[in-house]
């Protein structure tokens, strides 16, 4: 590594716009509709990482009670099997959790790259262009389709289906601001010192891109509870005897009128957490991207 | 117009193509053998071979990928082997089913999304403009498999009005199927709705900050024709290119809301194809939601240029 060359163009400007982005993202957070947001993730997600420690019984342990209403011993009352449906929904958030926490980022970062390499490489650009073209057109649940009839319904069809789905999302985003970015001075100053084009890129241009990638993250979030709901809910995601929010969901259609809270549980958990990634989301294009 | 229609066709039909290889050789991928499946277990080698012989199966891949287009551009697309009955007859019927509920689901979507964007876009007081953005964000936030249950819940089982499945006599009888319609229709425009209702609200008031406005204002121009007449129209193509989008993405909702109410639509025909694993039915239908978006990508593209002659004549 030649630190010498770029030096001059890391003095010129980044620094000082690091700074400014880093006190855009509290501003971002601080919004009333990202505390909100924030608040609900916390207390979700907080439950499904804790799930373990703090379910009262296991998700799958049946019992001999089915359909018993709300009481101390179960919150939200049994299922048909007589298993605790607080116990259900809790491990049912931990699936979003685990899928947004693992099939996001790899969506993020392999469409960061994706996007980013294109507008280096003319020729390359041209094939990953269409590749985001292509699985664009597979949209949300279709890709869950596809997915789930190539491997079979699954959790692994859930990941495999959210990170795809977020590549091209992250990889036009990249691709588009980056850019933009391109004309900066201070990319110039870089380039003219002789700094590697790649190194250019990934060093200079994409660290100023990062602030329209976080709004993005917090909207990715709220696109993969979506998508496992409705994987799992049509049955293609999570498997049975495994809880999750849109099986919940699913099975409860048949009891509604014995039990409308087995129903209403999931309901409440799923549209507070994809409601929470949004105001998030919101929050921070207010705090980063709008001056 | 037609030039720039020109311009923008070969990259659709490359992303086409490049879908319609990509469905078919994936599939392959899949494990299991279906003509062993569809002999069933106690099938002698031989019987598989010939069920295999009989779906093409033993000819060689890029074969049976030529056979298949032939088949999509000739009508023939071959028999479902777990339906049992003829691949077109089964798409055309369940076609038919999913574009009269998307059709009842745009009515909802453009009629109560553009007048909730409407009355957003034109709000002056605080408190009435945060109220209907909260509604369009919910609206924009809270699932299709939310909405469709609580729409059950609240319409079918609580309040018993509405029936909780099933297509009744769809449009033969109108006048009994629209009760069928009505609840489907509500969950899947809801999405499609609040983002026109965002979308137009947002253009309204980038639209209301011209000048042309102020003029409108001081020739003496009637409030309500300097809305429908100006604002409005001038407000329209952001709200015309989402609603594109939108649709493209109608396929996955319908998927989700024929499950609900048991509509026996494409969604519903795709699901029972990938789960009981057949491959021609799954690719067919696969492709066709590809065909869809990129279709209505497509024309979305061409209305905008038509719109704005700046994307028409920008050299790409």
């Amino acid at each position: 590594m030649t630190a010498t060359p770029t030096t001059t163009a890391l003095a010129l400007a980044p620094a000082r716009r690091a700074r400014a982005g880093h006190s855009g993202l509290m501003r971002g957070f601080t919004t009333p509709s990202a505390i909100v947001g924030i608040v609900l993730i916390v207390i979700i997600f907080g439950a499904g990482l804790l799930a373990p420690l703090i379910s009262p019984y296991s998700p799958t342990a049946q019992g001999p009670d089915a359909f018993l209403p709300p009481s101390g011993t179960h919150w939200l009352g049994t299922d048909e099997y007589g298993r605790d449906l607080l116990s259900r929904v809790i491990y049912g958030a931990r699936q979003d959790l685990i899928v947004g926490v693992i099939a996001v980022p790899i969506g993020a970062v392999v469409g960061t790259l994706l996007g980013t390499i294109g507008v280096a490489t003319k020729w390359l650009d041209v094939i990953i262009q269409r590749f985001f073209d292509v699985t664009l057109a597979f949209t949300g649940l279709v890709m869950g389709v596809t997915v789930a009839a190539i491997i079979g319904p699954g959790l692994a069809a859930v990941l495999i289906t959210v990170s795809f789905v977020n590549v091209p999302l992250f990889g036009r985003l990249a691709r588009n601001t980056v850019r933009s970015l391109r004309s900066r001075d201070y990319v110039t100053a870089a380039r003219i010192v002789g700094a590697p084009p790649l190194r250019v890129l990934f060093r200079h241009v994409l660290p100023n891109a990062l602030d329209s990638l976080i709004v993005q993250a917090a909207l990715s979030f709220s696109l993969a509870v979506f998508i496992e709901g409705a994987m799992s809910f049509v049955g293609i995601g999570v498997r049975p005897p495994d809880p999750s929010l849109g099986s919940l969901l699913r099975t409860s259609i048949t009891f509604l009128s014995r039990s409308p809270l087995y129903a209403v549980a999931p309901m409440v958990v799923v549209t507070a957490l994809v409601l929470a990634f949004n105001l998030v989301g919101d929050g921070l294009n207010k705090g980063l991207l709008k001056r | 117009m037609f030039r720039y229609t020109l311009r923008r066709l070969p990259s659709a039909v490359v992303v086409l193509f490049v879908a319609s290889v990509v469905i078919f050789f994936i599939l392959r991928l899949a494990p299991g053998d279906p003509a062993a499946a569809l002999a069933g277990p106690d099938a002698s080698t031989a019987t598989v071979q010939a069920i295999r012989h009989q779906l093409g199966l033993d000819q060689p891949l890029i074969t049976q990928y030529l056979i298949w287009l032939r088949g999509i551009l000739s009508g023939d697309l071959g028999n479902s082997y777990i339906l049992h009955a003829p691949i077109a007859q089964l798409i055309s019927e369940s076609l038919m089913n999913t574009t009269e509920l998307a059709i009842g689901a745009l009515v909802f979507a453009i009629v109560g999304g553009g007048l909730i964007g409407y009355f957003q876009g034109i709000a002056k007081r605080r408190a009435s403009q945060a109220t209907l953005s909260a509604l369009t964000s919910f609206g924009i936030a809270i699932p299709t498999y939310v909405t469709g249950v609580l729409l059950i819940l609240l319409f079918a089982v609580g309040w018993r009005v509405l029936p909780a499945g099933g297509i009744g006599p769809g449009i033969r009888d109108f006048s009994l199927g629209w009760q069928y319609l009505l609840m489907p229709a509500i969950a899947l425009s809801l999405p499609t709705g609040a983002t026109i209702a965002r979308f137009l609200s947002a253009s309204m008031r980038q639209t209301l900050d011209q000048d042309f406005v102020q003029t409108g204002i001081a020739k003496g121009i009637r409030p309500s024709r300097l809305m429908i007449g100006h604002v409005v129209p001038n407000s329209l193509p952001p709200v015309l290119t989402v609603l594109g989008i939108q649709i493209g993405q109608l396929f996955g909702g319908a998927i989700i809301v024929e499950t609900i109410f048991a509509w026996p639509g494409i969604g519903q025909l795709l699901l029972q194809a990938v789960t009981g694993r057949d491959y021609l039915l799954t690719q067919d239908l696969l492709l066709i939601a590809v065909l869809v978006f990129i279709v209505v990508q497509l024309i979305t593209d061409i209305v905008d240029a038509a719109m704005d002659p700046r994307i028409r004549l920008e050299r790409a």
